[in-house]
């Protein structure tokens, strides 16, 4: 009689009712692993506090970086071309170039003003009044002001080059290089949050492994008694792997709450700030999108953490 | 059931364990294996039980040869064989009840079933009334005979002992032959490490005897033409 052969004798269960043993093995496991992570609230504190402080500061620069970014974003709507035209251009021809002007895709609006606007305008301004009137002619040149239509700088530098090679216009001069600043750095500083978003990713990775690691140990017996009953690999990995993302979640969770904490304790004197600046912009806060990436991606990060521990030192323990 | 062809089992260091043992278990036999501490009662019952492999020579269980078997059959294998440990080897965060499932859980069993046939192994060694109890609330001898009702709640074919009286007094050690014994009696093949002598005099059964990893005696071809094995 072979082994497998038995099985017969044995009135082993249909395949239906193994899926539903096997899914409500599942949910057994899964609530095994919460009872087991919450019989010992110092380890699952320390260990889901770590994961939390450490997500939440890639949590908090994004968060930070978002705001930047929308305020950003109100410049940019603000962001002029002025085109300077040749002196010799006459007023109808500007004219003429203004509507050609306005008329092209990447062009919200324009404005034309004359030389002789223009000039008036720095007498009354400048203070140079009457030195302006002993000048015999006006050295003020039609100015076309335009609006670009898009925010996105490559786009505006194209409209800038595309002017600049007309004919009619002798210098055209974006006014936005500060903010050409402000994006770079911007950029710099969204460059950083991805890099420690990994490095800090990594960390939970390690704590996380660290801690599955240290419970393979704890459980060193129990693991050699099921794997002498009968257990495959996979039935004893299971209540580490959920472990591990319960360790996720609830990291997850805690540095959301940091984050919004924080977010609390500076949106007093940011309201001033905002006030101060006769600004209208309202301060973001973690969206339900936002919050929904945290938890999955930190639930993953203790799933691929455990995952590591578990792969790395189960296979090495058998009965001996 | 079991056949051993010279198998020698040699551990890391030069100490042979086993020396070319052969021997063969018929179905639904019971034996004993005697010898001093040492023998190499405990290194046999672990080749059988698939936690050593032989260095040379064959095993098989139920034809299959077990010098060759893939690790990731070995927990098939080991569904059919209920193992007793002299330390019984409780899990003591869980309550017996757990404890005796455990098994079936394993299995892929559905809740009622795993109920049904926990308290049945638990009412066969008498403890059905402590299925709720914590193991380290229980004294020795109801340790190992929860220790038992998790070897059998899945009704293996195989039975492994290996010294399942040696923290016991004479009583205790006896009733808990007594169960092995009904076991026996129901068709599952049993197989005692024990230098429990007097208590092995008191029992019928064949024996296998090691010494230094020989085998010096053995009855079990004997008894198999007496009672006519256990061939089906």
């Amino acid at each position: 009689m072979a082994v497998a052969g038995s099985n017969k004798r044995r009135r082993t269960p249909a395949a239906s009712n193994r899926i539903s043993a096997y899914l409500l093995h599942h949910l057994q496991t899964m609530m095994f692993s919460l009872r087991k992570i919450y019989a010992a609230p110092a380890t699952t504190i320390m260990t889901v506090a770590v994961i939390g402080i450490t997500l939440s500061l890639p949590g908090g620069f994004y968060l930070f970086l978002k705001n930047i970014d929308a305020m950003s974003g109100d410049f940019r709507s603000s962001s002029q071309i002025s085109l300077y035209l040749d002196l010799k251009t006459s007023e109808k021809q500007a004219q003429a170039l203004e509507k050609q002007i306005a008329k092209m895709e990447q062009v919200i609006s324009t404005r034309f003003i004359s030389r002789e606007l223009s000039l008036e305008e720095f007498r009354q301004n400048s203070g140079f009044g009457k030195s302006i009137d002993t000048l015999s002619t006006n050295p003020l040149p039609h100015t076309i002001i335009v609006e670009p239509g898009q925010a996105d700088t490559f786009a505006v530098r194209n409209l800038l080059n595309s002017l600049q090679a007309m004919p009619e216009v002798e210098i055209a001069k974006l006014d936005t290089e500060w903010l050409e600043r402000l994006y770079t750095i911007i950029e710099i500083a969204k460059r950083s949050v991805a890099i420690i978003t990994i490095l800090f990713a990594c960390a939970v990775l390690l704590i996380i492994g660290n801690t599955i690691r240290l419970d393979i140990q704890n459980r060193y017996q129990e693991i050699i008694v099921t794997k002498l009953i009968g257990a495959t690999n996979a039935f004893i990995r299971r209540p580490f792997l959920y472990s591990g993302i319960w360790y996720g979640l609830l990291g997850g969770i805690i540095s959301w709450l940091i984050v919004e904490i924080g977010y609390l304790a500076i949106s007093g004197p940011l309201e001033r700030l905002n006030l101060l600046y006769k600004s209208d912009m309202n301060l973001i806060t973690f969206s339900f999108h936002d919050f929904i990436v945290l938890i999955t991606s930190s639930t993953l990060l203790g799933l691929a953490g455990s995952w590591i521990a578990v792969a790395r030192h189960l296979n090495q323990i058998e009965p001996s | 059931m079991i056949e051993f062809h010279n198998v020698t089992k040699r551990y890391e260091g030069g100490f042979e364990a086993l020396s070319n043992v052969s021997l063969q278990l018929t179905d639904g036999q019971m034996a004993f294996i005697t010898g001093h501490s040492g023998a190499g009662k405990s290194t046999l019952l672990k080749i059988i039980a698939l936690i050593e492999k032989p260095t040379r020579g064959q095993a098989l269980l139920n034809r299959i040869n077990l010098n060759t078997l893939s690790r990731h059959r070995v927990p098939y294998i080991r569904r059919n064989i209920g193992i007793i440990f002299q330390d019984h080897q409780l899990l003591f965060d869980r309550p017996v009840f757990d404890n005796v499932a455990l098994p079936l859980s394993i299995q892929g069993y559905r809740p009622q079933e795993i109920a049904k046939r926990t308290r049945a192994a638990l009412d066969k060694v008498g403890l059905l009334h402590k299925e709720k109890s914590m193991p380290i609330t229980l004294s020795g001898g109801e340790q190992q005979r929860v220790g038992i009702a998790r070897a059998v709640v899945h009704k293996p074919m195989l039975l492994l002992a290996d010294e399942p009286t040696g923290n016991l007094d004479p009583a205790l050690s006896r009733e808990i032959m007594k169960i092995f014994v009904e076991f026996n009696q129901v068709g599952v093949t049993v197989l005692v490490a024990s230098h429990d002598l007097d208590l092995i005099d008191e029992l019928d059964k064949p024996r296998i005897t090691l010494n230094r990893g020989q085998l010096i005696l053995n009855d079990l071809d004997q008894s198999q033409e007496e009672d006519g094995g256990g061939w089906q």
